[in-house]
């Protein structure tokens, strides 16, 4: 089953186009990075599947259900960007919230991750720390045990340790539950050592979404003479290209092997794949159809 | 949920019982001590006593208590008190602060949420205002008796069941505006004017409407008001008109440049004519001016025995723009974002 699916996704605040006919599917267990340069359009897809905007067009389907029906709200946890408490509220206060507003809500496992994490449950919400605050909204969307887990730049306002941490966390949280976590972040660095799936927003629309192994695998770097650019046989893409006097760099994605022995086939970095979907010189007439490519090797 | 929502506007429910306590404890011993004074002073039976002149009596007790008239913009307050602190910032805050994002994404469905956080903050803004009207309206008995009428607008406004359906009406206004402005002060300060703006407009356009006024014409000269209850009854306006039943001067009596003009006699005898002290047997020229004009006083008032339709009326009319605010309300906060 898919956690998440969506076909001719749109939508439009006043004449600007935050999400342009996305269509993709997301399987159940995935740990998915919903990575885009700010604006790309990812809290705007995060708040549409959990039901706190409507698309223009288009439907998403989150856990088979339409988002924000009151069947599947319990089902979903979700921290929007900058983690929102309520100030006024201690630390334990916040769980109270959690425990009634939920009911399946494991109050038991909210307060010992505050306790391991250190966070004093007397303390405002209001003065928690950044890192602080983001780990109690994860504690509290943990708790809810939800089947699916949406974090919209839960690392946007933390150091590197705290980044660390957090990841820590989330990661022992969600391990041996099977659920499916969405995260966003507009650094890939962040995303790259917990993610096995790679969804690349940029401009309103995917540019590349799949399984990080099957994308590493079906993209190389291939270097060789300048004049042999053209059609070479296993490559069904090529996603940027860098030319000296006489010798190409192109990062291709391929649909074969590459036998042509005048390149030299290099592994590339997820980094570099991203980033090159991310481009601006990669149309997105062109990313469209290797987003549907991408799609069913994944499958 | 009920919790959430107890935690979440616990300390406006507390400063909102200090405030109806505060006022409690000032009005129980003023109040006592002014239906005592009331009493004991005989202006009491006075008053029941028909034909009795209590002038004097009345002039005592008004010198004594006229004082607290700087309660009455307090009182009229009370309601939008109410829908600004309690209503405005429901929904606004929630926006404003961006906890929307928190609250709705629990497992409460929005039309839940919405409707246990109504409850509460409406069922304690009920409590206040169930209070302070009862307090209110038992304090300024007194008051009312002693000439002034309960049916007058700022009065009516005071006791009685409207001030209840004020303050429910102000409490979803603020919520509703609330889903438009989506910021707390600017919702705050609009709920302000656009309950203003409601209940002035209700007062001086619509009320008298209610049922239709009754019509008195009397004698200009002898005359004192409606008959029956007069001072309690709602004086709408007071006309002077002519034999042919043209206005000729609102309130009562026409102005001299108008009477002179007709009558040669009393333009003679200049623009104050003795008439009260006026020797018997000889013709008051002013009188005798209304008389050959046929001046008559026409007084187009509400009876005092329509209060309490007028205030079932104006709660029922409250009441249901409460309710349309509230579908609103509903209707609105599902497409929020």
């Amino acid at each position: 089953m898919n956690a998440l699916e969506a076909s001719g996704l749109s939508k439009r605040y006043g004449k600007h186009w935050a999400l342009e006919n996305c269509a993709f599917e997301l399987p159940s267990g995935s740990i998915a990075g919903l990575v885009g340069p700010n604006g790309a359009g990812k809290t705007t897809l995060l708040h549409i599947a959990v039901g706190l905007l409507e698309p223009t067009r288009g439907s998403l389907r989150i856990l088979g259900e339409r988002p924000g029906a009151a069947q599947v709200l319990p089902r979903v946890g979700f921290v929007a960007q900058d983690t929102p408490l309520y100030k006024g509220f201690k630390v334990s206060e916040m769980i109270s919230f959690g425990a009634h507003m939920n009911v399946g809500f494991d109050m038991e496992f909210a307060r010992s991750r505050i306790a391991r994490l250190e966070i004093p449950p007397d303390q405002k919400a209001g003065s928690l720390s950044g890192g602080q605050r983001a780990q109690v909204g994860l504690a509290l969307a943990l708790a809810k045990r939800p089947e699916i887990l949406l974090l919209d730049e839960p690392l946007a306002s933390l150091d590197p340790l705290a980044r660390r941490e957090f990841l820590q966390t989330l990661m022992e949280g969600v391990a041996d539950t099977g659920v499916t976590v969405v995260l966003s972040s507009h650094l890939l660095t962040d995303l790259e050592r917990v993610c096995d799936h790679m969804m690349v927003l940029a401009r309103g629309r995917f540019r590349l979404i799949g399984d990080t192994a099957d994308i590493i695998k079906t993209h190389k770097v291939l270097i060789g003479p300048k004049e042999r650019v053209g059609s070479i046989s296993g490559v069904s893409n090529v996603l940027h290209q860098s030319t000296t006097d006489r010798q190409a760099t192109l990062l291709v994605r391929t649909d074969g092997p590459i036998i042509d022995p005048s390149w030299m086939v290099n592994q590339v970095s997820l980094e570099d794949v991203v980033l090159a979907y991310l481009d601006s010189r990669s149309t997105s007439a062109d990313a469209v159809p290797d987003l549907h490519a991408v799609e069913e090797v994944a499958r | 949920m009920i919790w959430v929502a107890w935690r979440q506007h616990r300390t406006l429910m507390l400063w909102g019982a200090v405030a109806v306590a505060a006022m409690t404890l000032f009005l129980i011993p003023t109040g006592i001590g002014m239906s005592h004074f009331f009493t004991s002073s005989g202006l009491a039976r006075c008053l029941s006593t028909v034909g009795a002149d209590c002038g004097d009596l009345g002039q005592q007790f008004d010198s004594r208590y006229s004082g607290y008239a700087f309660l009455v913009p307090l009182f009229l307050m009370a309601p939008v008190l109410f829908g600004m602190f309690f209503g405005a910032p429901l929904i606004a805050r929630e926006m404003d602060g961006g906890t929307y994002r928190l609250a709705w994404t629990q497992g409460v469905s929005r039309p839940r949420w919405l409707s246990t956080k109504l409850a509460v903050v409406i069922g304690s803004a009920l409590v206040g205002a169930i209070a302070l009207a009862l307090l209110v309206t038992w304090w300024s008995r007194p008051l009312i008796t002693n000439g002034a009428s309960r049916f007058r607008p700022g009065i009516f406004d005071l006791r009685g069941v409207v001030p209840i359906a004020y303050t429910i009406f102000a409490v979803m206004l603020g919520v509703a505006i609330g889903t438009l402005i989506k910021k707390t002060l600017p919702a705050v300060g609009v709920t302000l004017v656009a309950f203003a703006g409601v209940r002035v407009g209700i007062e001086l356009f619509l009320r008298q409407h209610y049922m239709t006024a009754k019509t008195l014409t009397q004698s200009l000269i002898s005359s004192k008001g409606p008959p029956g209850a007069g001072a309690a009854d709602w004086i709408i306006r007071e006309n002077t008109i002519d034999r042919l039943g043209h206005i000729v001067s609102s309130g009562r009596g026409p102005d001299f440049g108008y009477l002179a003009a007709r009558c040669p006699a009393l333009a003679a005898a200049g623009p104050f004519p003795k008439f009260a002290t006026a020797v018997p047997g000889q013709a008051d020229p002013f009188a005798a001016c209304v008389q050959h004009l046929g001046l008559r006083d026409m007084i187009v008032y509400q009876p005092a025995s329509r209060f309490w339709t007028f205030q079932w009326i104006e709660f029922g009319i409250f009441i249901a723009l409460a309710i349309g605010l509230a579908v609103f309300t509903v209707w609105r906060t599902k497409r929020l974002s």
